[in-house]
């Protein structure tokens, strides 16, 4: 008995020191979360070759090699938490970014955070650097305060006459945090809200909504909704004939995939909001377009683009923290301010938000075209983040 | 012109919609008694057939002829190669194969079309609005109301005034009878799911310029379909017409009386239906 004890103790401490060796040989793994099966692969495919590309175009960082893991996570919040907690406990993971849903970023955020990791992700809701803000998760994209102020801002100015505005909301909370900051910046700018439908998150019918917004006859209809409702909303209110009839901005676009999508006959005039355009004059956008070329043949688009800095970021962090211990790389990462692909980007040290430009696009004609990415003109583009003293985290 | 009655417009026009989605799925449960949940995937092979047909040719009409057609040939093949051989199994064994079915469509679209979704132009001559007061109502969309009646019309007449209608409705009720009195039944069958799926295919082709083309449309076309099924009656053709209604009647009005419930409300009508007839409008126990 006490042989086989003994037996059971060497071979487990045998196993133990494998698992360490093959870890230390193995490098830095960044665990990418991505939905690229289910209803959200159009996304995650995108976010994914983003971070392979990132990881391969970094080689090594401590002198390690660095490698790179997809997490699927099918567009599945509840599949997304198992296997982040999987690659946790049996591979030691403590670096990750992605994640296309919301409620699939603050879950994981929550834990990763419980191991002190590090967790990059370009989700849309705001509790990620609010309410819900940790140590370990950090957000790449412009929350629905800094979207609604870089696009329906500079439309106002440049409308000044066009004081009626129609809103069409999804009933949720980032369609609520998108409004109320419509709401507010209206109330600044003496705009007359004339009417919001709300509809659900599974909703892909908007004939009626768009005959509510016609019956209020405002001069401008602003579309809070995103992905493929705002896409059917889209193009359901280019059938009823509205270009005609009022502006149409569509507040938070995904981007060049959204475009390819709606294709110029529907975006022909219509102003998008956008996390990042290709065509963005900056050092690293300028590289980053060219690589992308070389290897897919494609422009980037948002989710490709947002991945591939989110995890250059953390490979950055891990370089300059001179260890791989997430927590200081965590700590190394707030207040960085880096190149990125929008220009400077600075990770704000109080809630984990990286600051950022967001920008207001225009929908070109097919004959504008130069070529066959080239849906839009950039209008304006900006930064634009609740002060500090107004923010919702509280981390202790 | 009201809003309300603006929205009863509108909402005619997506229940005729909705009609021709579900007419498909009807038809075949109620004359061969076969749950069909690769219903959706079929449509979902319909609207990418019109993209393609759309991008290469520039011709939507020949998108509207030849798409359900390849569809219902294709529906052919499939009911002659695998689902003939599933009719006397339980409605699980159904769902298990159509499921199956639907997720390889699926992924195969995904394959050759890609995950990005893609649109479809209105024709030239249906491009415009009709201006109604303060309100507009795409060309498009009456082109579909008045095509999905026509395609009902002719429905109507070919299952119910015609031979191969009553020999598809003879032997749903016996089918040895109908094949001992010297009709090739599994021809007839394959041909009943072919037309049904077909319908299915036509209904793909006419939405994708409305609700543009999606790897994942067949999921929500499905559930669409189910509702206007339940609440017609399964099997039933009036049902399908009358539900089809109802759920576009429903959704529109709701949209302006209470917003955010107008998905909901689809539900609520089910759900109310089933309570007063648990068969549906039209069903039979």
């Amino acid at each position: 008995m006490k042989k086989m004890i003994l037996r059971n103790v060497l071979l487990s401490a045998v196993l133990s020191a494998t698992t360490s060796l093959s870890f230390a040989a193995e490098g830095v793994t960044i665990y990418g979360v991505k939905s690229v099966s289910g209803a959200f692969a159009s996304y995650g495919k995108y976010a994914d070759m983003g971070s392979k590309l990132a990881v391969e175009d970094y080689g090594t960082v401590l002198g390690q090699p660095v490698s790179y893991q997809t997490l699927d996570t099918e567009g599945n919040a509840g599949k997304a938490v198992r296997k982040v907690q999987e690659a946790i406990s049996q591979d030691d993971a403590r670096f990750f970014d992605g994640a296309t849903l919301s409620s699939t970023a603050l879950a994981i955020g929550k834990e990763v955070n419980k191991v002190n990791g590090v967790f990059v992700t370009p989700a849309g809701a705001d509790e990620l650097t609010g309410s819900d803000c940790n140590m370990s998760t950090f957000r790449w994209s412009v929350p629905t305060y800094g979207a609604i102020r870089e696009t329906v801002k500079p439309l106002i100015d440049q409308f000044p006459d066009k004081k009626r505005w129609y809103t069409i909301t999804p009933q949720y909370v980032f369609g609520e945090a998108l409004l109320d900051n419509a709401k507010e910046v209206f109330a600044a700018e003496g705009i007359e809200h004339v009417g919001n439908s709300y509809h659900s998150l599974k909703e892909q019918e908007f004939s009626g909504y768009l005959t509510n917004a016609m019956a209020a006859q405002p001069d401008v209809l602003l579309l809070l909704n995103f992905g493929s409702q705002s896409s059917n909303a889209l193009r359901q209110a280019i059938n009823f004939g509205l270009k005609n009839q009022m502006t149409i901005l569509m507040a938070w676009s995904s981007g060049l995939d959204q475009l390819q999508e709606l294709g110029p006959d529907i975006a022909e005039g219509v102003y998008f909001g956008a996390q990042y355009w290709h065509t963005v004059d900056t050092p690293m956008n300028n590289a980053l377009v060219k690589r992308v070329n070389e290897v897919y043949g494609m422009n980037p688009n948002y989710p490709l683009a947002a991945d591939y800095i989110s995890t250059t970021v953390i490979l950055d962090a891990i370089a300059k923290a001179g260890t791989t211990d997430s927590a200081a790389v965590a700590k190394v990462m707030e207040g960085t301010t880096y190149a990125g692909p929008t220009g400077s980007e600075t990770i704000r040290s109080a809630d984990h938000q990286v600051l950022k430009d967001y920008y207001l696009l225009k929908g070109k004609s097919a004959a504008d075209m130069a070529d066959a990415d080239d849906f839009v003109d950039i209008i304006s583009s900006g930064k634009s983040f609740p002060d500090e003293s107004t923010l919702m985290c509280k981390r202790s | 012109m009201s809003l309300y009655l603006f929205q009863i417009l509108n909402g005619i026009g997506l229940g005729m919609i909705y009609f021709l989605i579900s007419v498909g799925l009807t038809i075949i449960f109620g004359l061969l008694n076969f749950v069909n949940f690769a219903h959706g995937a079929f449509y979902l092979i319909g609207s990418y057939l019109c993209f393609t047909i759309v991008s290469l040719t520039g011709n939507f009409w020949l998108a509207l002829a030849l798409a359900p057609i390849t569809v219902a040939i294709l529906a052919f093949f499939t009911e002659r190669t695998l689902i003939k051989r599933a009719y006397h199994l339980p409605h699980t064994y159904h769902i298990l194969i159509t499921l199956g079915i639907a997720l390889i469509i699926q992924e195969l679209t995904i394959s050759v079309w890609g995950p990005i979704g893609k649109s479809v132009s209105v024709p030239d001559a249906l491009q415009g609005v009709f201006q109604m007061g303060h309100f507009y109502y795409p060309k498009y969309r009456l082109f579909v109301i008045l095509f999905s009646a026509v395609i009902a019309f002719a429905l109507w007449l070919l299952l119910e005034r015609t031979r191969f209608g009553a020999l598809v409705r003879a032997g749903s009720e016996d089918a040895e009878t109908v094949s001992l009195l010297g009709t090739h039944i599994h021809k007839l069958f394959s041909l009943t799911f072919a037309l049904g799926v077909g319908l299915a295919g036509l209904a793909g082709v006419l939405a994708a310029p409305i609700r543009g083309v999606h790897p994942f449309v067949g999921v929500e076309v499905l559930g669409i379909a189910f509702v206007v099924v339940v609440i017609g009656g399964m099997g039933s053709f009036s049902g399908a017409l009358i539900g089809g209604l109802i759920v576009g009647l429903v959704q529109s009005l709701m949209t302006t009386i209470w917003p955010q419930g107008s998905s909901l409300m689809i539900y609520g009508a089910m759900a109310f239906v089933i309570l007063l007839r648990p068969y549906g409008l039209f069903g039979r126990a």
